[in-house]
């Protein structure tokens, strides 16, 4: 069995929440009725993160996320029940963690990276590349109280992102700001799961969790509604979701997936391979990637058809869609594997949901539609010039001569 | 105890904490670090001035060395000012030291204890300035170096402790009561007057009354025997040094229980 990371028994967390703050002596001694009610946050969670898994934490405003993700990285204390937490901690819960207006920007790098629990020598080691990746060499040795907001921003992020930890406790409020800074932010997480670090993160976007984390966790009102695999909880969560605002759903940027047909023929698995064969759920523009299906279809049924369709996470934009029936590749009857490959994904940076289907050569009949029911990220890839929209064309600029045009005479 | 062993684990956060205090405080100022050199030699042309062309202070009887050669009066209250502005620059800005990271607290865990240690190194830090002052105006007053010299870090020790004690239960206290922020200054006014530092327990010998209240403050023994060591050659007064130690001892039990006990609401409440 897996070493235990973090280990929660029933963890009670109260606020109390005061009408009025007595916070002088005259008020104390004044205001004899204690005016405040206790708030409780979290009732009773219990929770074992196994080393070297990413769980995500969701569920609505209000659920005790925040507390209890500030609760894991023991800034908050509860009061009743036990933590326990193996490891060095870092928590990201915001950008500029301990950055003191009146000191450098280095300076700030070696009292940030201590407070985030990274021993000198290990900031020492990555100063370099957090100065190279905030890009501003030159301000290093002013005060960031003179930096623009862009600057501190920068840098705040690239010490955030520096951090080495055993475990990582993160808030999607770290990603703020841009889109690049994002994603920015989700491929390191990504980079160190790879590495098998261990990873707690709270996120309002639910295809980050679907792809990045292995489990999630669905709290709801201060309890743990849900735990498990990431792909069902969020299936599960919004599935409730949708069921409560079943009106607010037009683009179908919250959509759950479904899953229907005849069953006549089933797909047992369905995989989102990179080059190594890896469920890593992130790819990079230009890497390979392939979609393999896992299916039993009854003898006779020859015509069988796989479809697989692409869209954007955020708005259901239809990207691309192709099937075996086009492409003339037959599948064979009984328990199989086909596999869809693309030698370079030509997706820009987003996140993409999939369709996959097996029907009939006609496509009268469905047997099993899996429908946006697996996810995969893009990230940036460095090695390519920055482009906009949803894909990745060759392209090829050219200067053409020009002539001058006479100056108009008034 | 797990406190100890949390706290030197870290020690490198401590270090950067306390760097940051004395940058910050000297930060945009033209002399920059050179203020906790200036501050002092200011201080002390000053009481030689007023001292001597002013009151014509005569010499007290306490300043005298062992070998008979006198302390002009300047060096002999300086000297007391200098251990004392240790105790009352740590044990006042420590009532901040909490509630004053209120941004750090509830981003990050790290011992909570090291807010006000830091205050208080930085205390002992900005003391070792002052203290190269008062060897250079002792060494230019006609005192040598002597083996009296050696007891400094014991009662270095005993100040740091007591300081670091009231600090931990002030910078507690103030989280839950922040009168106690503007109290401090008064009650360290009050207590500066109730300590032999511009005066010496000599002046009081003969009411028994008084001088055993002057001796139940903690810092009477702790002034009187830097002075000792430092200026006149002497021994410190090693009973009321074992008192002061005592007495630093329960502050620190004291200021470590409460904080220990308190500290897990401190993210809630600044």
């Amino acid at each position: 069995m897996a070493d235990i990371a973090i280990s929660c028994v029933g963890v009670w967390k109260s606020y109390r929440i005061y009408h009025q703050r007595a916070n002088t002596l005259k008020e104390k001694v004044l205001s004899r009725a204690h005016r405040y009610e206790d708030f409780w946050a979290l009732k009773g969670i219990d929770l074992e993160v196994e080393a070297g898994t990413t769980i995500g934490i969701i569920g609505p405003n209000g659920s005790g996320k925040s507390t209890l993700l500030k609760t894991l990285a023991m800034v908050l204390t509860p009061n009743r029940g036990s933590l326990t937490v193996k490891g060095r901690v870092s928590p990201l819960l915001e950008l500029g963690t301990g950055f003191h207006p009146e000191l450098t920007g280095k300076e700030n790098v070696y009292l940030a990276g201590s407070l985030l629990g990274q021993p000198k020598r290990e900031v020492a080691k990555r100063y370099d590349g957090i100065v190279d990746f905030a890009g501003i060499e030159t301000f290093m040795d002013i005060p960031v109280k003179n930096y623009s907001s862009g600057m501190y921003a920068r840098l705040a992020f690239a010490v955030a992102i520096s951090v080495d930890p055993e475990i990582l406790i993160v808030d999607e409020v770290l990603a703020v700001g841009d889109e690049g800074f994002q994603m920015k932010c989700w491929e390191r997480i990504a980079e160190l799961r790879a590495e098998g670090r261990t990873i707690v993160l709270v996120s309002h976007s639910l295809p980050t969790v679907r792809t990045l984390c292995s489990r999630a966790v669905w709290l709801d009102k201060g309890t743990v509604r849900e735990i498990g695999k990431a792909a069902d909880v969020v299936a599960d969560y919004l599935a409730e979701v949708h069921h409560e605002t079943a009106e607010n759903e037009q683009a179908g940027a919250g959509s759950h997936g479904r899953r229907y047909g005849s069953g006549v023929a089933e797909i047992t698995e369905i995989g989102v391979l990179d080059g190594d064969d890896a469920h890593t759920g992130t790819f990079r523009t230009g890497d390979p990637l392939t979609i393999r299906v896992s299916y039993t279809i009854p003898e006779g049924l020859d015509d069988t058809i796989c479809g697989i369709a692409v869209m954007r996470g955020e708005n259901l934009a239809y990207v691309f869609g192709q099937n075996s029936g086009q492409a003339g590749v037959p599948l064979a009857t009984g328990v199989g594997d086909i596999e869809f490959r693309v030698p370079s994904l030509p997706l820009l940076r987003g996140h993409y949901v999939i369709t996959v289907v097996l029907h009939d050569g006609a496509a009268t009949k469905i047997y099993d539609c899996h429908e946006r029911r697996h996810w995969f990220s893009v990230f940036d890839n460095p090695s390519l010039p920055i482009e906009g929209g949803m894909v990745h064309v060759k392209t090829e600029w050219k200067a053409m001569p020009s002539t001058p045009v006479p100056v108009p005479t008034p | 105890m797990a406190g100890v062993e949390e706290l030197y684990r870290a020690r490198e956060l401590t270090g950067n904490l306390v760097r940051r205090d004395l940058k910050v405080r000297h930060r945009g100022t033209f002399l920059g670090m050179l203020w906790s050199l200036t501050t002092p030699l200011l201080y002390v042309g000053l009481y030689w001035f007023i001292f001597t062309f002013i009151f014509r202070a005569r010499d007290i009887q306490d300043a005298t060395r062992a070998d008979g050669t006198v302390v002009p009066f300047a060096l002999y209250f300086f000297g007391g000012l200098v251990i004392w502005n240790l105790f009352a620059t740590a044990v006042g800005a420590s009532t901040g030291s909490v509630t004053g990271s209120g941004y750090l607290l509830g981003k990050v865990y790290f011992p909570r204890a090291i807010l006000p240690l830091s205050t208080v190194l930085s205390a002992v830090v900005t003391f070792g300035f002052e203290l190269s002052v008062l060897v250079v105006a002792t060494l230019i007053f006609g005192g040598l170096p002597t083996l009296q010299w050696l007891w400094l870090p014991l009662i270095l020790a005993i100040v740091t402790v007591l300081s670091f004690g009231l600090a931990l239960l002030l910078s507690a206290v103030t989280v839950f009561l922040r009168d106690v922020a503007h109290f401090i200054g008064v009650f360290l006014q009050l207590w500066f007057w109730g300590t032999p530092i511009i005066y010496s327990l000599t002046f009081v010998a003969d009411r028994p009354l008084l001088l055993r209240l002057l001796q139940a403050n903690p810092m009477t023994g702790i002034v009187t025997s830097f002075r000792n060591v430092m200026l006149l050659n002497r021994p410190p007064d090693f009973k009321l040094l074992a008192y002061d130690a005592l007495v630093a001892l329960v502050c620190l039990a004291v200021g470590a229980k409460v904080f220990g006990r308190w500290q897990r609401q401190f993210a809630e409440i600044v």
